[in-house]
């Protein structure tokens, strides 16, 4: 009996599976298709696909489905589109700035568009280029790379928002701040990337040095930043996309945006794929993009609209809710009003360099990430027992100059080991000078 | 060796060659390429010992695999001793409770932890509120909490092993010991133990390799210094640096290797120490003890214990699943259901997705796994060893490699990957060794001599599989389907690979809300989600199968 009633069910299983299977299978042939891929946040991509489809079908009497693949950071979702090889499985790259276009534009992955709209861009801005002359891509939705803070643990901790990016090398941040691998982020490549344009190379790399000792750990791409900021994990995020604390502000965390001293435009861009699939539903896209109707779309996204000729105001006025916040986040009436301080960037240097620098950071920053830090956190004590001796009125000139040729082995040559070697000499002269 | 075998074992291999070995070959392939001369040679592979960082990030995953195991094992042997000898109320409970982790993606878990055992997570908010500590206490951050987590994550591959393994011993075996004058501990560590080695290896095997393969746990808690992690890194964010993707690549293949070795060493131990009593004594729930009062009050404890660690999971998840704007307070202040109206009206199809491709997979797996175990243990068929290490091949590889070379493998000359059913294939490729090993090691204690009775009966082959096998398989075959299920549930390293828009199942939806940044709400909201679904999968199965105990202590258990 037992053994009928196995049986019975296994085969029972069975056969339902096989009823179930034609029912699940996609019916949606007849339907027009549109492909998107990109990084930008699905909260974007879910106004854009209510947006768009609601646009079609009024125009075209049809109905539109829209698939939108992201596997992940734009690195990844380029590659995606490198793995595809010339046979794309969508028909637009959605999001991503200028270094990850360039490459798109290079490798002969796009094919250009000028939608209608498209002189409503500006060309440049503070010398950062917004739009490609040559119409591969367009920005639609531009932001400043920036840092977030998390105000409500700020508070509590009794710490001040940090405004430079020297001010976060202040002890009082240590175990305060997290960021993620340059490798693992294009914003936080495009953070190193200005801290070396903008401080020097020189320069930049003591800084970032500096800067790793004052983190906790490492997050694991810029959204888990943000993340950990919001929840008030670590309390001060770097290389944030700046609409984030918008978006975690509207949905009531304590986040912050923190504009700092040197940074960026990233020209969040769209471009049509060459051999996409729909390659005329792609261009009624970036036509509809563009238009009052789309850029609306983009801002309810949670994405600055990047239109030259709107007013958040306005908007606010016509029941565009993100409108409010918008203009809140910002401080002015239209995203270009911004008063920001860029740096001169070197677009092509950037793009040439990119695994040099990623690389950089990773063998001299952070594959060595806890002889740095056990080098560093000696230097500080011993300077401090040396500032402790001085007050005291004893002789510490040798283990003074000891601790100098320490501090520069560490910062300017990133010699951890000899760094901590030297501290470790500068403190016997201490004892027996 | 029929001509029957041979012809079904054709058939299993040309499913293993397209599904398996081709896609893996060309990962293989790939890993043996020169970025800079774009020919071919082993200079990856030489980079790759050379380089320290690697070498480190090999000790540290190997380091860290045996302090799972060891952690697995100490805080295993008991309760899966308690589960299944003593005489304890609230027994299925307890069992389905222990079970819960490996039901839910690996990752949902370590959101819980940073939640709870976070910098300023509740415990820390909580301790300095009171004033004990003046600053947060780490808990989780570095290799005592990745052992932490991933023990959790994996004692009850222990539990079920070993519990199967107490349950399945011959009574007599352990009574002629007690006579013969050996008792408690002694008998214990001379006879029960022993006997359960094969049991315990089965799960010790897919404890050790679990480090080897998870790259999200420690990437999530910030330690990416393990093979997998960076792996995952190297393949994912190698830009225009292809050769950090080789290296990636090597890596995989290198942990691969680690794995397959450790698993040939296991299984070779099981064949030669065979252990299967012609008859079983004892009835399915084996030989159970009524303990003393003492006994009873510490397995009580010590249960409670390992449950509130495993509840803290889905109360955690269910707390920041019902809340918003959970900031640097000990508890939820801003209750909403916001985050599962979101589920439900905008992403109704992950769930719907999510029981389809695992569906689909599970009916692969069952029409290949049932006969590919007779093959591989009943028959002498040529191959069967190679089938049997192919197959665990895809315990060993990293999801996210199996993903890469899927997608390398399925565009262009087998355009697979652009149709839905690659996702059930996917999940069935990399979750067959779990439904393979179950039905494995039930053949395995599954006597010859009573199938061989029905043929001399006069029983074709089909008819003795049908009325003999497979009712005497059939415990070990509902937990290979609980589990087959459960795991291809919460696949996301390969289907994060392959999936298309509107092919999202639930832990992509995990993944993807929670990369959206700030929606952490709708993310434990669709994990909480999971845990229902699957604790009422099991609720479910235990029902049918007379109590998930009784099936998962039957002759199969892993």
């Amino acid at each position: 009996m037992r053994k009928k009633i196995t049986i019975t069910a296994i085969f029972t299983i069975f056969s339902m599976m096989f009823m179930l299977l034609p029912a699940f299978a996609s019916e949606a042939q007849a339907k027009d298709r549109l492909g998107w891929v990109g990084p930008v946040y699905t909260e974007l991509s879910d106004s854009l696909n209510r947006g768009f489809k609601a646009y079609y079908k009024k125009t075209y009497g049809k109905e539109l489905e829209i698939t939108f693949v992201k596997p992940g950071g734009w690195p990844v979702c380029l590659d995606k589109v490198r793995a595809w090889g010339g046979k794309p499985d969508a028909d637009v790259f959605l999001g991503a700035g200028a270094p990850a276009h360039e490459v798109l534009m290079k490798e002969g992955m796009v094919i250009p568009y000028k939608p209608k709209d498209w002189d409503k861009i500006p060309a440049t801005w503070h010398g950062m280029k917004v739009k490609d002359m040559g119409h591969y891509w367009t920005c639609f939705a531009p932001w400043i790379v920036t840092n977030l803070y998390n105000a409500k643990v700020l508070k509590k901790l009794r710490l001040p928002p940090p405004k430079t990016w020297n001010d976060l090398l202040n002890p009082i941040y240590r175990g305060n701040i997290v960021h993620t691998l340059p490798y693992a982020s294009g914003t936080m490549h495009e953070t190193v990337e200005i801290l070396l344009q903008g401080f020097g190379e020189k320069e930049a790399w003591t800084y970032l040095r500096l800067l790793a000792a004052q983190l906790p750990r490492f997050s694991t791409g810029s959204t888990d930043t943000t993340h950990i900021t919001s929840r008030g994990e670590i309390p001060i995020g770097i290389a944030q996309p700046q609409m984030n604390a918008m978006v975690a502000r509207r949905d009531g965390y304590p986040v912050r945006d923190l504009l700092p001293d040197k940074t960026i435009l990233v020209p969040e861009a769209v471009a049509l794929l060459k051999g996409a699939p729909n390659e005329k539903i792609g261009k009624i896209f970036l036509d509809w993009l563009f238009s009052m109707e789309g850029q609306k779309s983009v801002l309810e996204g949670g994405y600055f609209a990047a239109r030259n000729d709107i007013k958040f105001s306005v908007w606010e006025k016509e029941g565009v809710k993100m409108a409010k916040h918008a203009k809140k986040a910002l401080g002015v009436d239209s995203f270009w009003d911004l008063k920001v301080g860029f740096i001169e960037y070197d677009l092509d240097l950037a793009a040439e360099r990119w695994d040099k620098v990623n690389r950089f950071y990773e063998y001299e920053i952070y594959r060595k990430w806890g002889k740095l830090k056990r080098s560093l956190f000696l230097i500080e004590e011993v300077e401090e027992e040396i500032k402790a001796a001085k007050a005291g009125k004893a002789d510490v000139t040798k283990a003074d100059a000891k601790i100098k040729e320490a501090r520069k082995l560490f910062e300017i040559d990133g010699a951890y080991a000899a760094a901590r070697l030297a501290a470790s000499k500068a403190r016997a002269f201490l004892v027996a000078p | 060796m029929s001509r029957s075998n041979l012809s079904l074992a054709t058939v299993l291999w040309l499913i293993i060659g397209v599904l398996v070995i081709y896609p893996l070959s060309v990962l293989v392939i790939e890993s043996f390429k020169i970025t800079e001369s774009g020919g071919w040679g082993i200079s990856n592979y030489l980079g790759f010992f050379k380089d320290a960082y690697y070498l480190k990030t090999f000790g540290n995953t190997f380091l860290l695999s045996i302090m799972v195991l060891i952690t697995t094992t100490l805080f295993g042997i008991p309760l899966s001793y308690i589960l299944a000898r003593y005489r304890t109320r609230g027994k299925t409970v307890f069992t389905a409770l222990i079970l819960l982790p490996i039901v839910l993606p690996a990752y949902a878990g370590i959101f819980a932890f940073i939640i709870f055992f976070g910098k300023y997570g509740t415990v820390n908010l909580l301790l300095m509120d009171i004033g004990i500590i003046k600053t947060p206490i780490n808990f989780i951050y570095g290799m005592h909490g990745l052992v932490f987590i991933q023990s959790l994550h994996m004692l009850p591959f222990i539990v079920l092993s070993l519990s199967a393994g107490f349950t399945n011993i011959d009574p007599s075996f352990e009574e002629a010991a007690e006579v013969a004058g050996a008792s408690g501990f002694r008998r214990f560590f001379t006879v029960t133990l022993p006997l359960c080695t094969p049991s315990y290896l089965a799960g010790a095997v897919i404890v050790f390799m679990w480090p080897f393969t998870d790259w999200l746990t420690p990437l999530i808690l910030g330690q990416i210094d393990f093979l997998p992690s960076v792996s995952y890194i190297n393949i994912a964010y190698h830009f225009t640096d292809v050769h950090r993707k080789y290296m990636g690549i090597v890596a995989v293949v290198v942990s691969s290797v680690v794995c397959i070795s450790l698993f040939l060493i296991a299984r070779s131990w099981v064949e030669r120490k065979k252990y299967t009593g012609l008859s079983k004594g004892t009835t399915s729930e084996g030989r159970v003890i009524e303990p003393g009062s003492f006994l009873k009050v510490s397995s009580y404890l010590y249960m409670g214990f390992i449950a509130f660690l495993v509840l803290l999971i889905p109360i955690v998840l269910g707390l920041s699943a019902f809340s918003r704007r959970w900031v640097f307070e000990p508890f939820p202040t801003y209750w909403t259901l916001e985050n599962f109206r979101v589920i439900l009206t905008e992403t109704p199809g992950m769930i719907k997705n999510s029981f389809l491709f695992s569906g689909v997979a599970l009916f692969f797996g069952i029409i290949f796994g049932l006969p590919a175990a007779y093959i591989i243990v009943r028959t002498n068929t040529p191959g069967k060893n190679a089938m049997d290490f192919v197959i665990t091949l895809m315990l060993a590889f990293p999801g996210i490699a199996v993903g890469v070379s899927y997608l390398l493998a399925f565009w262009d000359t087998i355009p697979l990957a652009r149709y839905w059913i690659i996702m059930p294939l996917a999940l069935f490729a990399r979750r067959l060794p779990y439904f393979l090993r179950m039905a494995h090691s039930a053949y395995l204690q599954l006597d010859i001599s009573l199938e061989e009775a029905s043929e001399v009966a006069g029983a074709n082959k089909f008819k003795t599989f049908m009325y003999i096998s497979l009712p005497l398989l059939i415990k070990g075959v509902l937990i290979g389907v609980v589990m087959f299920f459960i795991m291809a549930f919460q696949e996301i390293s390969t289907a994060i690979f392959l999936y298309r828009g509107g092919w999202e199942t639930l832990p992509i939806g995990i993944y993807l809300n929670w990369h959206r940044g700030m929606e952490f709400g709708v993310a434990a909201a669709m994990a909480f989600l999971m845990i229902v679904i699957a604790f009422i999968l099991l609720l479910i199965i235990s029902k049918i199968g007379g109590g998930i105990l009784k099936a998962a202590w039957g002759p199969g258990g892993t």
